[in-house]
C-alpha cells in the first residue's frame, strides 16, 4: 500500500516536472525570433508552410544549387521575421494568377534591397474584400478571407488594426532582378517551384551553387553571366569581398574548391593556396598571409603552448614545416647561435664540453649506430639546416687536402648520375668539399 | 648665409620638382576613391634560456609595421573595369633586451665585433637588432583592355606551387578568352643584407647578408671569418605562369622560376694549410630552377580532388608533391584522404642538396562535421613515413643493420693494412685519415628503409553570438619520439564588442629519444582582455604563463595596437 502511494508521489511529481518543463519550454518557443505564432483556430491551417503540415520540400521544387546548400546563407539573406499565411500553390495553380501579378516590381528591380513583396493595397485588395490604402487604417470586410487574421498571424493578429511587421532585411548582395527577367530567365530559375508550394520562405531564396550554373566563367571568357566574385558579392574599396557583416563572418561554402573553413583550415589551407592564390586574395589581403608566415609574434595556434621548449621535437617532426615560414640558416641559426645552440656559435654563448646532441662516440664517429647523426640527417636534413653551417658539415665531410675536411662521403647513391650537370649550373657547392683539381670532380666534368 | 648661384640653382631645382611631386600626389590623392593608413604595434617581453641554462636572454620586442593602401585610382571602383592601387607595407622589427643580462663591457656585443670579453666574443653575423624591412610595396593595374591585362610593379609576393616568394621588379599578366592566363615576371630576389630585406623569402641552405664594414679595420671581422656566411649580391629572378582561367570548378597553374646567384662566394670552409688562403668563386651561377603544376577539380554537389607538384632542375627530383580527394555528405559532413610528399631542398648554392637524405611522406584521411552553423568539428589521422639508407633498429647481435655494412667494410680495410679491427657500434672510432681510401659507405648497405610516425589532429570549434570556443589537439608518436596535446581557447566580445575578453588553456607532452633529459609536460595557460574605443582602432594585452621542468616558469607578456584608417 505504501509502495503504491510511492510510485503515485513520484508520478505526480515527474507530471509536475514535465509541465514546468513545458511551460518553460512553450513561451520560449513562442518568442523565438523569425517564428510566427499560430494562426486563430478558425483560419484555414494551409500557407503556414512551404508544404502542408510542414513536410520536407522536395529536392526538385527547392532552388538549384539546393543540394549543396541545404539552406541559404545567413550572411548573404540575414534571418527574416514573416508572421504571414499565404499559399502560393492556390493562387498560381489554383487561381492561375502569374508571379507578375503580385511581385510585379521585381521585373524593374535594379537592387537587391528593393521591397518585391506585394503591397497589399495594389494586389490583395484586388480579390480580398480589404482596403489596405491606408495602412494605418485597415479596413476589413466581413467575409472570413477578408479578416487580418487570415493573412496576419500572432494572437489577436488586427486587433487595434495592428499586425506583426515584416522584416526582411535587404540582402548583403549586388543583384538585378530587371536584368535576370529580361534575359528570360524566369523565376523558378532561381526560387524554385514555388507554384508548387504554399508558404515561401527564406529557404526559397537562391543558392550559391544554383548561380554558378550560369555564373560559371570569369575573366574574359565570361558570357553575359559573369563570374567575378564581385558580380554578386559587395566589395570593398580595394575590390576584395565584403566579409564581415551582423549575421555573421563570410566564408566559402564547404564545395567551393574545396576551400571550407573548417576548424582545421590552417592545416589545409596551402593546397588551396598553392592551387589558386588569386582566389585567396578574393577576401585576404598579403598582410593576413605575412600576420603567420613571415610574422613576428608567434602565433599560438600554429606554435601553442611553450614552444620555444617544445619546438626542437617539433621540427624533428617536420610538424609543422619549418622551412613553410623561415628560412632556416638566418632565422632558426641565428637564434640558436646567439643562445650558443649551435657549432659555430660565439665563444660568450656556449659553454665547453656540453652537447646538445648524443655523444661523439654515439651521435659522430664510425662505424654507425642508431643514434648516429646520419641516419638522422638523411631522415629529416633540414632539421641540421636549422642550426648548423656549412663548415659544420665541411669538417668531416669536404675531401682531404686543400678543402680540409675528413674526406667522408655525403653523397647519395646515384649521385655520378647528376653531378655533371650540377657542376656546370653552379660549381660552388662542390668546390666547398672538393679542390678543383680533385679527382672526383674530374669524374663529374 | 649666402648661397652660392651653383646652390641656389639647385635648390630652385629642388623647389620645383618637390612643387611638381607635391601637385602630382594631391592631384592623384584627389582622384584617388579611397586610401588606407594601417599600422600595427606589438610589444613583447620574456625570456629564452639555452638549454644549459647559462646564456638568459631577456627579449623585449617592439615591431611596428604601417601600411599604406591607395585604391581606384582610376575613380571609382566598379567591378570588372580597370582599376589602379598603390599598397605598401613597412615593418622595425626591434629586440631591446638581448644584452639586457650581459656586463657593461659586453653591452652591444650582439652586434659590434670588438667587445670587452674579447674579439668577436658575441657578434653574429647577419643579426640585425632593429632591422627595417619593406615587406610589400608596388604599383597596380588590374583588368585593363576589358580584363585582358594586368600589371604589378615594385616589390611584391608570388604565391603558387614554388612556395611563397617576393621579389622586386615586374609581372604582366594576360587573361585571354581562351580558359588561359599567361603570367610573366622578372626582377631582384628579395634576401638578406639588400636594403630593406629580409632573408625569408631566400631558399633554404644558404646564411647570407652584408658584410658592410668586414675587413675594414683590425677590429673587425675578416672577410673570412665566417666562411659560411655569403656575400649578398643582388639576385636576378625570372619566371613565368600559364594558368586556366574561366570555368570556376576547375583550375589549375604551371609554374616556371629561375634565380641566379651573382657575385663572389668563398668555397673552402677552411685556410689551406700552407697559407693559401680560402677559395673563392666568382660569377653567375644557378640559384634555383624549378617548375611546379597544381590543380583542383571541384563538382559541388560530390566532392573535390586537387594535386600538384613541384619539379627541381637543378636537384633533378620531384622536390614536393601533393594530391588529395574530398567527398560531400551533404552540407554537414565531408570525407577526404591527402597524400603529401617533400624532399628538402636547397639553393645552389648550398652543399646540403647533395648530401643523401630521403622523402617525408604523409598519408592521411579526415573528416569534418557541421553539426550546426555553430558547432563544427574536424579530425585527421594516418601516418608519415621517413626513409634514409640503411636500418637503424638494433639487428642480430645488437648490431645495427645501419652500421653493419661499414663495419665490414672497415675490417676490410684495416685487414688490408695488416690491422685487427673489433667493430662494436658506439664503441669504437674510426679516423678516415688512418684508412687507404676515403671512407666510403658500401653500396651494399644503401639499401633504404622507412621508419613511421602515427599521428592524428583534432580541432573543433563552437561559436556563440559573441565569442566562441575552440579546441585544437594532436599527437605525432613513432620511433624517433612523440608529441602529443591540446588547446581549449575561448574568447568573448563584450558590449557590443567594444571589450574583449580571452583564455586559452593548453597542455602539451613530448620527448625525444636522442635528447631524453629534454622530455617534458608543459602546462600553459593564457589570459586576454581587449578594448576597441572606435572601429577602427584596438587595444590587447595577453598574459602567458608555462610551467614545465625545463623552464620551471615561464611568462610573456603582448600587448598590441591595431589601428586603421579609411576614408
Amino acid at each position: 500500500m505504501s509502495g503504491r502511494r510511492l510510485v503515485s508521489g513520484w508520478a505526480a511529481l515527474a507530471v509536475c516536472v514535465l509541465a514546468a518543463l513545458v511551460g518553460l519550454l512553450a513561451p520560449a518557443s513562442a518568442q523565438t525570433p523569425g517564428s510566427a505564432p499560430p494562426p486563430p483556430p478558425s483560419a484555414p491551417m494551409a500557407g503556414l508552410a512551404p508544404m502542408p503540415g510542414d513536410a520536407e520540400v522536395p529536392l526538385a521544387w527547392m532552388p538549384p544549387g539546393s543540394a549543396a546548400s541545404p539552406v541559404p546563407s545567413e550572411e548573404i539573406f540575414p534571418p527574416q521575421t514573416m508572421p504571414l499565411r499565404f499559399n502560393h500553390k492556390k493562387h498560381v495553380q489554383g487561381l492561375q494568377l502569374t508571379c507578375k501579378v503580385c511581385h510585379a516590381a521585381a521585373y524593374s528591380s535594379e537592387a537587391s534591397s528593393d521591397r518585391l513583396l506585394p503591397r497589399p493595397g495594389e494586389t490583395c485588395d484586388n480579390c480580398h474584400d480589404v482596403d489596405h490604402a491606408d495602412l494605418d487604417h485597415v479596413k476589413a470586410g466581413k467575409e472570413p478571407s477578408a479578416q487580418c487574421g487570415f493573412c496576419h498571424l500572432g494572437a489577436a493578429a488586427g486587433e487595434g488594426g495592428r499586425v506583426a511587421r515584416v522584416v526582411i532585411p535587404p540582402p548583403n548582395l549586388r543583384f538585378t532582378h530587371a536584368k535576370h527577367l529580361a534575359r528570360n530567365i524566369q523565376c523558378g530559375q532561381c526560387h524554385g517551384q514555388i507554384a508548387e508550394l504554399e508558404l515561401a520562405t527564406r529557404d526559397q531564396l537562391p543558392r550559391m551553387a544554383g548561380c554558378f550554373s550560369c555564373h560559371a566563367m570569369t575573366g574574359p571568357a565570361q558570357g553575359g553571366a559573369k563570374g567575378a566574385c564581385t558580380t554578386c558579392h559587395l566589395a570593398q574599396p580595394d575590390g576584395r569581398l565584403q566579409t564581415a557583416f551582423a549575421a555573421g563572418k563570410l566564408v566559402p561554402p564547404p564545395w567551393l574548391r574545396g576551400a571550407a573553413h573548417d576548424p582545421d583550415w590552417i592545416e589545409r589551407h596551402k593546397a588551396v593556396a598553392a592551387d589558386d592564390s588569386s582566389f585567396c586574395g578574393s577576401c585576404h589581403t598579403s598582410k593576413d598571409c605575412t600576420d603567420c608566415h613571415d610574422g613576428r609574434v608567434r602565433p599560438r595556434k600554429v606554435h601553442p603552448n611553450d614552444w620555444l621548449s617544445m619546438h626542437p621535437q617539433a621540427a624533428r617532426q617536420d610538424n609543422p614545416r619549418c622551412s613553410s615560414c623561415h628560412n632556416e640558416q638566418a632565422f632558426c641559426a641565428d637564434c640558436h647561435r646567439r643562445m650558443g645552440v649551435a657549432r659555430d656559435a660565439p665563444g660568450g654563448t656556449r659553454l665547453s664540453g656540453r652537447r646538445f646532441h648524443p655523444s661523439p662516440e654515439q651521435w659522430t664517429t664510425a662505424p654507425r649506430g642508431p643514434m648516429h647523426h646520419a641516419w638522422e640527417a638523411m631522415r629529416n636534413l633540414n632539421a641540421c639546416v636549422g642550426c648548423h653551417s656549412e663548415r659544420d658539415c665541411a669538417t668531416c665531410h669536404a675531401t682531404k687536402g686543400v678543402t680540409g675536411g675528413g674526406g667522408v662521403n655525403p653523397h647519395p647513391a646515384g649521385f655520378r648520375d647528376k653531378c655533371g650537370l650540377a657542376l656546370r649550373r653552379n660549381p660552388r657547392p662542390c668546390l666547398v668539399c672538393h679542390a678543383s683539381s680533385d679527382s672526383f670532380l674530374r669524374g663529374c666534368r | 648665409m649666402p648661397l652660392s648661384p651653383c646652390a641656389a640653382a639647385c635648390c630652385r631645382r629642388s623647389g620645383a620638382l618637390g612643387a611638381l611631386l607635391a601637385a602630382a600626389f594631391v592631384t592623384r590623392a584627389a582622384r584617388a576613391s579611397e586610401f588606407e593608413v594601417q599600422a600595427d604595434t606589438a610589444l613583447q617581453g620574456y625570456e629564452v634560456a639555452s638549454p644549459w641554462g647559462n646564456v638568459i636572454l631577456d627579449r623585449r620586442r617592439f615591431m611596428q609595421t604601417v601600411g599604406l593602401g591607395l585604391y581606384n585610382l582610376q575613380g571609382r571602383y566598379r567591378p570588372g573595369e580597370a582599376d589602379y592601387r598603390v599598397v605598401m607595407m613597412m615593418r622595425l622589427d626591434s629586440d631591446f633586451g638581448v644584452n639586457a643580462r650581459l656586463p657593461a663591457a659586453q653591452a652591444g656585443g650582439e652586434t659590434t665585433y670588438a667587445t670587452g670579453a674579447g674579439r668577436g666574443a658575441r657578434f653574429i653575423p647577419g643579426l640585425a637588432s632593429n632591422p627595417v624591412d619593406l615587406m610589400y610595396g608596388y604599383v597596380e593595374g588590374r583588368n585593363l583592355a576589358h580584363g585582358l591585362f594586368g600589371f604589378r610593379l615594385g616589390r611584391q609576393y608570388v604565391t603558387d606551387m614554388l612556395g611563397w616568394w617576393s621579389f622586386d621588379g615586374g609581372l604582366v599578366r594576360v587573361t585571354t578568352p581562351f580558359f588561359l592566363q599567361l603570367e610573366a615576371y622578372g626582377g631582384l630576389e628579395q634576401r638578406a643584407g639588400m636594403p630593406l630585406s629580409t632573408a625569408r623569402f631566400e631558399r633554404q641552405g644558404v646564411w647570407r647578408g652584408s658584410h658592410t664594414s668586414f675587413g675594414v679595420g683590425a677590429e673587425l671581422p675578416s672577410v673570412t671569418d665566417y666562411p659560411s656566411f655569403l656575400y649578398t649580391e643582388p639576385a636576378p629572378a625570372l619566371g613565368f605562369a600559364v594558368e586556366s582561367s574561366g570555368p570556376n570548378w576547375i583550375h589549375s597553374r604551371f609554374s616556371y622560376r629561375r634565380v641566379y646567384n651573382t657575385g663572389t662566394a668563398l668555397t673552402t670552409q677552411f685556410a689551406e694549410q700552407n697559407g693559401g688562403g680560402y677559395h673563392a668563386i666568382s660569377g653567375t651561377r644557378l640559384s634555383q630552377d624549378r617548375l611546379g603544376y597544381g590543380a583542383d577539380v571541384n563538382k559541388s554537389d560530390l566532392g573535390a580532388a586537387r594535386g600538384g607538384f613541384s619539379y627541381d632542375l637543378y636537384n633533378q627530383l620531384v622536390a614536393t608533391a601533393y594530391g588529395g580527394v574530398e567527398v560531400y555528405l551533404g552540407k554537414r559532413a565531408t570525407l577526404g584522404a591527402d597524400l603529401d610528399y617533400f624532399v628538402p631542398t636547397f639553393d645552389a648554392d648550398s652543399i646540403w642538396n647533395w648530401f643523401t637524405h630521403g622523402p617525408i611522406t604523409t598519408a592521411s584521411g579526415r573528416v569534418a562535421l557541421r553539426f550546426t552553423k555553430r558547432l563544427d568539428l574536424s579530425a585527421s589521422g594516418g601516418a608519415r613515413l621517413w626513409t634514409a639508407e640503411g636500418d637503424a633498429s638494433p639487428g642480430a647481435g645488437g648490431l645495427s643493420k645501419f652500421g653493419a655494412g661499414e663495419c665490414d667494410q672497415a675490417k676490410k680495410q684495416f685487414a688490408g693494412m695488416g690491422l685487427g679491427f673489433n667493430c662494436q657500434i658506439g664503441q669504437a672510432y674510426i679516423d678516415p685519415s688512418t684508412l687507404r681510401t676515403p671512407f666510403a659507405r658500401d653500396p651494399a648497405n644503401r639499401a633504404t628503409s622507412t621508419t613511421i610516425d602515427a599521428l592524428g589532429n583534432v580541432a573543433g570549434r563552437y561559436r556563440f553570438g559573441s565569442g566562441d570556443v575552440s579546441l585544437r589537439g594532436m599527437f605525432e608518436t613513432g620511433s624517433r619520439g612523440s608529441r602529443e596535446g591540446a588547446d581549449l581557447a575561448g574568447e568573448a566580445k563584450l558590449d557590443g564588442g567594444r571589450f574583449s575578453l580571452g583564455s586559452r588553456v593548453s597542455v602539451y607532452g613530448w620527448n625525444d629519444p636522442t635528447r631524453p633529459d629534454r622530455d617534458a609536460v608543459s602546462f600553459g595557460y593564457v589570459l586576454a582582455a581587449g578594448f576597441r574605443p572606435a572601429q577602427l582602432a584596438s587595444f590587447r594585452i595577453e598574459w602567458e604563463h608555462d610551467t614545465n621542468r625545463l623552464v620551471g616558469q615561464r611568462y610573456r607578456v603582448i600587448g598590441l595596437v591595431n589601428l586603421l584608417v579609411i576614408k
